[in-house]
């Protein structure tokens, strides 16, 4: 799986690095350099074809709509991983919660009613296969 | 790659949704009757089902007998006084009761993430890339989102670009305008603030913080000081030249005050 992402990752870097080389020539340009130059645009579209040749392998991998956003507006995609296990634990938190207390109001429930109605309860109890009634 | 987006703004898919709930529960979405029903109550028994076609008039079956409505589960039949009687969820069932991240095996990455403080600006996380990058990208048009909204046409392929093509990337010599150079732009990298404030309190704090101009004024006259120093020198070597204490002009002198006298 990371292997992947590693071969990308490699493709990107030296596509980076010749998009900064070619900035370089061109930012000042002698006539000298016009072989360098042509050299370079030929590595950009074989380096083109490299990432595009990548994509076969990540056609099963899903990106969150959310995370460019965190890229186009400059921070950190980190940030983005950050929130989302913030957020994650947060709602894990608040669901056990509930359903703790739902377990509570059940047991408190079936007391009670056990209290009124103890031959139904125990009717019920004997479907749902409870012996005692829970704590 | 695709990209998904978590949120469902559309209020279209929660429509969509919204059908396919009614098409899977909508034999049970019926209201649930009065909680008297389910033979609780103190008041009203449950009323009896409707008599068999072929029996007699007011043979009701015993209460216990009770047949499942079509919405309840198959197990409910046979509850005795209850109905609407569904099969508990398993315990293997993975709720939110149980921590989930430790269930995913995620505590590294909790820690990772969450741990210490992670760097808000998008070049801590990429610091190799040249330009700068933590501008928003609205800026200068080159957003990601854009990129989405807007796919460049691209033909079948990428083809190596040909010697007649390549003529085209001719360019005048001479260095670019100040305003295109934006690969040479980098984002000012913060120094140590720990290190700066070290060798401030090396320094020795005067106990009498002085004004700049004051500041100035001393260096001016420290830079003046050597040029006035040697002036200075040199008057005073004029002056004793010409000074009676001098031996040379002492004799010339005296022998011309003695030849004027």
């Amino acid at each position: 799986m990371a292997e992947k992402f590693d071969h990308l990752e490699e493709h990107l870097e030296k596509f980076v690095e010749n998009i900064r080389q070619l900035g370089i020539i061109v930012s000042d340009f002698q006539p000298s350099s016009q072989a360098g130059l042509n050299q370079k645009l030929n590595f950009i579209v074989t380096g083109l074809q490299d990432i595009d040749k990548c994509r076969q392998q990540l056609h099963d991998i899903t990106v969150p709509l959310e995370v460019f956003e965190y890229i186009d507006q400059g921070r950190n995609p980190q940030l983005y991983t950050k929130e989302c296990l913030e957020r994650a634990l947060a709602k894990n938190e608040q669901v056990k919660g509930k359903i703790d207390t739902m377990k509570k109001f059940k047991s408190l429930l079936i007391q009670e009613l056990s209290k009124v109605f103890p031959e139904d309860m125990a009717k019920y109890r004997s479907i749902r296969g409870e012996d005692h009634p829970p704590s | 790659m695709k990209i998904t987006s978590a949120r469902h703004p559309d209020s279209a898919w929660v429509e969509g949704k919204m059908e396919n709930f009614t098409a899977l529960f909508g034999a049970q979405a019926d209201p649930p009757p009065p909680p008297t029903a389910l033979g609780f109550g103190p008041g009203k028994p449950p009323p009896p089902p409707p008599p068999p076609p072929g029996g007699g008039a007011g043979t009701a079956p015993p209460p216990t007998v009770v047949t499942a409505p079509p919405g309840a589960d198959k197990s409910a039949a046979g509850c005795g006084p209850f109905y609407l009687m569904r099969e508990l969820p398993g315990s293997t069932e993975l709720t939110g009761s149980t921590n989930l991240i430790t269930h995913y095996n995620l505590e590294h990455d909790y820690n990772k993430f969450c741990g210490k403080k992670v760097k808000e600006k998008l070049s801590n996380f990429l610091p190799d890339l040249p330009g700068m990058i933590d501008l928003p990208g609205s800026h200068d048009n080159s957003s990601l989102r854009s990129l989405i909204e807007k796919p460049p046409i691209l033909g079948g392929s990428f083809n190596p670009i040909t010697g007649t093509m390549l003529a085209g990337f001719r360019l005048h010599t001479g260095p670019l305008p100040e305003q295109c150079r934006l690969m040479h732009i980098q984002p000012p990298k913060k120094k140590n603030k720990h290190k700066h404030k070290q060798s401030r309190t090396q320094d020795p704090v005067p106990p009498e913080t002085p004004s700049d101009s004051d500041h100035k004024k001393k260096k001016k006259k420290k830079e003046e000081d050597p040029e006035r120093k040697r002036k200075k020198k040199e008057k005073k070597k004029k002056k004793n030249r010409h000074s009676p204490d001098h031996p040379s002009m002492g004799s010339s002198q005296a022998s011309s005050s003695s030849s004027l006298r």
